[in-house]
């Protein structure tokens, strides 16, 4: 038990937290609704600084890592936790109660149920913590589905709304069949190689290499990335994004475009890790399958928000566009057979690109939920008074419409973090497409294999053609904020007292974040450092050592 | 070694942009504008150090700083004479655009002045980069500042003319950037150097042919070339006076700046100076032959002098790049000059433009008839400028225009036949910049309301004269100036360029590095 303490605590805190934080939702006080974020937020951060402490001066053995039976930490690990917790502690600060009673803020309504809410977001957040430590499939599992199954009920409860129920089911339905593939895909790989442990199957497949992958093990790899792909909102399993996002409450929104994303984007790298033996030597046609989802998951996300006029539909395609940049990174990391450092340069940028995405994603939403919106009507509400209160948030390009003079610094918020989402330079949108597009070049340069080659040009050009069309609707959002004179009809203001200060603070820290990582040299590189050691998933150990050891048993 | 003025150049209008953003309204303007005579004069302290350097056959100012880890990158400034002519266009033209824009800009004066500024710092940045990526960062970033002030201060149609111009830029820029990264990953850095070397001496023809295309395409967009160029009547007609200044003066000489700096020595000229891709040449001669040819039938037919000017620049530039890709000699130095002189005329042109809209609130080619009766200061620089615009021999635009024309006819790349029809280009020039000056300074007196009475009592009350007031003369007299000074004397920019432009050609190999080769201003060949 000690000795999983250095591995366990920051999932044990979480989760005890959580429990706590259950408990608490139980009293109808107030006063125990506006202590829940505070108990979440210091929760978070106690994980962040103590996880930054521990990637400075390992708690854990920094040559073999921290292991347990089921768990493995290594810097890998590490840096997920960093950015689950540190993005984390921004959700948090976006579904702050403002509202006198603490039944939510403009833009979320959750009534009675705070503790159970922000405990639903730290449980959420456990599950990439598990998924970034599993070194067993069924952990691994459990971890995926411990980050989605908050979110269906927290989609559900947070408006009191029929968009927001249908969402919640609709995304439920989805979420659980999805996970039924996975499960099925899991169940083959164990079926196959007689093996739960990922370190073990990763020595499998290390000592039979890629031609030894039989076909049962590869469908039981495509299964399981197609459920990730439902994480992911990757094509063709994105298309319940657009109106989940748009039903749930708009912090939820957040959280539905990072955690789910994140713990996808995880699982992912691992169970790739472990296919190809440790060494990212997969077959060919894995690689075939994540090149033709990328280009698919970019060109449809974009396309499909360029078509919509509700921003926070935008944002769900252009959050499945981002996941398509991410697959840019991880095509290259499976093409890059043989090349270790370009390997190790894609998976940074897949990295990096998942905290990039993660800190300037938060502003858009956080400032749709900070300006005034249609139907803002929150109100304490006498029990006896039959139509529900909404709460909602700005949503469409009209709502926004001329507000970038009115609230000149969430119009510049919004318009960093838009810019910075299409990638213009200075903004770490900038960094994070470089980091991407760079090693897809190196390969396309450094393979003998013709066809290759050809083809990581060409994903280049699809991302920069993608990039040019995302433009098109970031721009407009900014345009709509600055160009277009007021609508008459807008919403004049806000409610007074519902201001949330935190969800303010959550869009500054965005906004900073956004600059600085693009800006300021020191940031930037500090950033880029840490995703460059978190690319190592797994010790230097020789992965043939750990099969010998299981043959024996 | 390190070059503090260049960080200067830089940092002047940078932190005066901010200063300006907690600047009451009123004072804004007049920061702006000596922030922006501060810049002018730190480029003038550079422009000497680089003559200095030169004569002394050590290389130009230098800076070298930081860099991101995993990224060959790093912040490089450097400048030659070719970089230092561009930098005096820009710090010389937006001091005058602001001054431009005291009585023009009446709302939000502090974020507009702030945004010149800020755009000022960007555009500097791009012609003293030494380093590729930190070009791209600074190429890219010019279109935010530009999108505001088109968007914000600009004409009826803004909306849309910022949106088009952001995104046709945009996503020919994207396309630059591949190519960009790919070059520093083929290089192992960014250095524009090492780049350019790397370049010539290691890449396949068929990378080559992707890498220029990726380039050419964000170049041609800013350019523009013929069927890239619609964004730009419509940003030029609709941005305010001063954005129109800035955006034709200089932002328009990013493109030929970077096919000059970049696409040509990386993807059209070999290591021994010969062409690489000869079809390509002929491609690009061809674009410019129809940009100059169609550029100047559509403008004939203006009906708005601003959109009349503003395809001009598409026949002009066409000139610009025709006699770039001659390369030879004498076509890329008309080329250069082209930059400049296009910048001084057209810039001075929409000032002119500018002037006259202020006080009739219409740019109508038929509204407006014999100004030159009520304001003559006003002909006379409306017609001075559209001469220059011509190119009038003892004016700068005769010049440009002759060396890029001699420079296509004498060209072994480009036929007989694009010289041919350039010229006729030229004639064509004449007649519908000839045909807007006489139409709006000679004929009979008309202007918006010259038939009531209630004109000359409106006009009385107006905060602006009826002819231009000593401000606007002082806007337009140091350009007429500077117009004049470089027609009778073309060898000053001319001379001092001749050696980074052989360079570029790579005609003397054994010193294609450093500023080191030190042109001697020998007395420029004038074939007359």
């Amino acid at each position: 038990m000690i000795s999983l303490l250095p591995v366990l605590w920051p999932e044990l805190l979480l989760a005890i937290t959580a429990g706590a934080l259950f408990l608490l939702g139980i009293s109808p006080q107030p006063a125990a609704r506006r202590a829940a974020p505070v108990l979440a937020a210091s929760a978070l951060a106690v994980v962040f600084f103590g996880n930054a402490i521990s990637a400075a001066a390992p708690l854990w053995d920094s040559v073999n890592g921290a292991t347990s039976p089921t768990l493995y930490v290594f810097h890998f690990a590490v840096y997920i936790k960093m950015l689950a917790a540190g993005i984390g502690v921004l959700l948090v600060f976006l579904a702050w109660p403002s509202s006198e009673d603490g039944f939510g803020n403009a833009a979320l309504e959750y009534g009675y149920d705070a503790g159970e809410f922000f405990g639903l977001i730290l449980l959420s957040i456990t599950g990439i913590f598990l998924v970034a430590g599993a070194n067993d499939i069924i952990l691994l599992f459990l971890g995926i589905e411990l980050a989605s199954l908050p979110t269906y009920i927290m989609v559900s409860i947070s408006r009191p709304l029929p968009q927001a129920q249908e969402a919640g089911v609709k995304y439920f339905f989805l979420g659980a069949m999805s996970a039924a593939i996975m499960l099925f895909g899991f169940s083959y790989l164990y079926g196959s190689t007689g093996l739960t442990h990922l370190d073990a199957i990763t020595a499998l497949f290390h000592s039979e290499g890629i031609a030894g992958m039989t076909a049962w093990q590869l469908l039981a790899v495509v299964m399981v990335i197609a459920g990730v792909a439902f994480k992911l909102a990757a094509v063709p399993l994105h298309a319940y994004a657009g109106d989940v996002y748009q039903g749930a409450a708009t912090p939820v929104t957040a959280l539905l475009a990072f955690v789910p994303k994140t713990s996808g984007m995880v699982a992912l790298i691992k169970i790739l890790f472990a296919a190809s033996g440790g060494t990212w030597a997969a077959p060919d046609v894995l690689m075939k399958l994540m090149w033709a989802m990328a280009v698919l998951t970019m060109s449809f996300g974009n396309v499909l928000a360029l078509l919509q006029s509700n921003i926070k539909r935008v944002l769900a395609y252009s959050s499945v566009a981002h996941s398509g940049y991410m697959l840019v990174g991880i095509t290259a990391l499976l093409a890059a057979r043989g090349h270790p450092d370009i390997q190790k340069a894609a998976l940074a940028g897949v990295l990096f690109y998942l905290a990039a995405y993660g800190i300037m994603n938060i502003g858009p939403l956080g400032v749709l939920m900070l300006l005034p919106s249609r139907r803002s009507a929150h109100s304490r509400r006498p029990a006896s008074e039959p139509p529900p209160p909404t709460a909602g948030s700005a949503e469409t390009y009209d709502d926004i419409a001329g507000q970038g003079y009115a609230h000149i610094g969430l119009g510049l918020a919004m318009a960093v973090c838009c810019f910075s989402l299409t990638g213009i330079p200075i903004t770490v949108g900038f960094l994070g497409k470089y980091f991407l597009v760079q090693p897809a070049w190196a390969i396309a340069h450094a393979t003998s294999r013709e066809w290759l080659s050809t083809r990581m040009g060409w994903l280049v050009v699809i991302l920069m053609i993608n990039a040019a069309v995302s433009a098109g609707y970031y721009l407009r959002i900014v345009a709509a904020m600055f160009l277009r004179p007021a609508d008459p009809n807008a919403p004049s203001s806000s409610q007074p007292g519902l201001f949330s200060l935190p969800a303010a603070f959550a869009v500054a820290l965005s906004v900073a974040g956004t600059l600085a990582c693009g800006l300021y040299l020191p940031a930037a590189n500090a950033l880029s450092t840490r995703a460059q050691i978190a690319t190592q998933i797994h010790d230097d150990t020789p992965p043939a050592i750990v099969v010998t050891q299981i043959s024996e048993k | 070694m390190n070059n503090q003025w260049l960080v200067m150049l830089l940092a002047v209008p940078f932190i005066g942009c901010i200063v300006t953003m907690i600047l009451p309204g009123h004072a804004a303007r007049k920061w702006a504008f000596c922030v922006a005579v501060a810049t002018f004069l730190v480029s003038v302290v550079l422009g000497f150090q680089l003559k200095h350097a030169i004569a002394a056959g050590q290389p130009g100012p230098n800076y070298l700083g930081g860099g991101i880890v995993g990224i060959g990158a790093s912040i490089h400034l450097g400048v030659d004479t070719i970089s230092m002519w561009l930098v005096f266009l820009t710090t010389f033209l937006t001091p005058l655009a602001i001054a431009a824009s005291f009585t023009a800009i009446t709302e939000r004066q502090k974020e507009y002045y702030a945004w010149m500024l800020a755009l000022l710092a960007i555009m500097l940045g791009v012609f003293v980069a030494r380093d590729l990526l930190l070009f791209y960062v600074f190429f890219e970033l010019t279109l935010v500042p530009m999108f505001f002030i088109i968007g914000i201060w600009g004409g009826p149609e803004r909306r849309y003319a910022a949106g088009k111009f952001f995104l046709f830029t945009f996503a020919g820029g994207v396309f630059t950037l591949a190519a960009t990264i790919y070059l520093g990953t083929r290089a192992g850095t960014f250095d524009l150097d090492t780049v350019v070397h790397v370049a010539q001496t290691q890449l396949t023809t068929t990378v080559r042919w992707w890498v220029v295309l990726g380039l050419l395409a964000g170049f041609a967009v800013k350019i523009p070339l013929f069927p890239v160029h619609t964004w730009l009547p419509l940003a030029h007609t609709e941005a305010p006076t001063a954005g129109s200044v800035i955006l034709a003066g200089v932002l328009l000489k990013l493109g030929t700046y970077g096919l000059l700096r970049l696409a040509l020595p990386i993807g059209l000229i070999g290591i021994d100076g010969s062409a690489v891709f000869p079809a390509l040449i002929h491609f690009i001669g061809g674009l410019c032959v129809i940009g100059i040819v169609y550029g100047a039938l559509v403008a004939w037919v203006q009906q708005d002098i601003k959109k009349l000017v503003a395809y001009s620049s598409v026949s002009h530039l066409g000139f610009c790049i025709l006699g770039m890709v001659a390369l030879n000699d004498i076509g890329m130095q008309g080329s250069f000059l082209y930059m400049i002189n296009h910048g001084l005329s057209t810039g001075a042109m929409f000032l002119v433009i500018g002037m006259v809209y202020e006080r009739y609130h219409t740019r109508d080619i038929n509204q407006l008839s014999g100004l030159g009766r009520k304001m003559p200061i006003f002909a006379f620089f409306f017609v001075f400028f559209t001469l220059a615009s011509i190119g009038l021999p003892g004016l700068n635009g005769f010049w440009s225009e002759f060396l890029t024309i001699l420079g296509a006819f004498t060209s072994e790349h480009l036929g007989i036949g694009y010289g041919v029809l350039a010229a006729l280009g030229v004639i064509l020039g004449a007649v519908y910049m000839l045909h807007m000056a006489a139409r709006v300074i000679f004929g009979p007196l008309k202007f918006p309301g010259s038939d009531d009475h209630a004109a000359d009592h409106h006009a009385s009350h107006s905060p602006l004269s009826v002819d231009l007031n000593p401000r606007e003369i002082g806007i337009l007299a140091p350009i007429a100036l500077a117009v004049i000074v470089l027609g009778v004397y073309p060898n000053l920019i001319v001379g001092p360029i001749r050696g980074p432009l052989e360079r570029i050609m790579n005609v003397h190999p054994e010193k294609s590095l450093g500023i080191a080769a030190a042109p001697t201003l020998r007395s420029h060949q004038e074939p007359l």
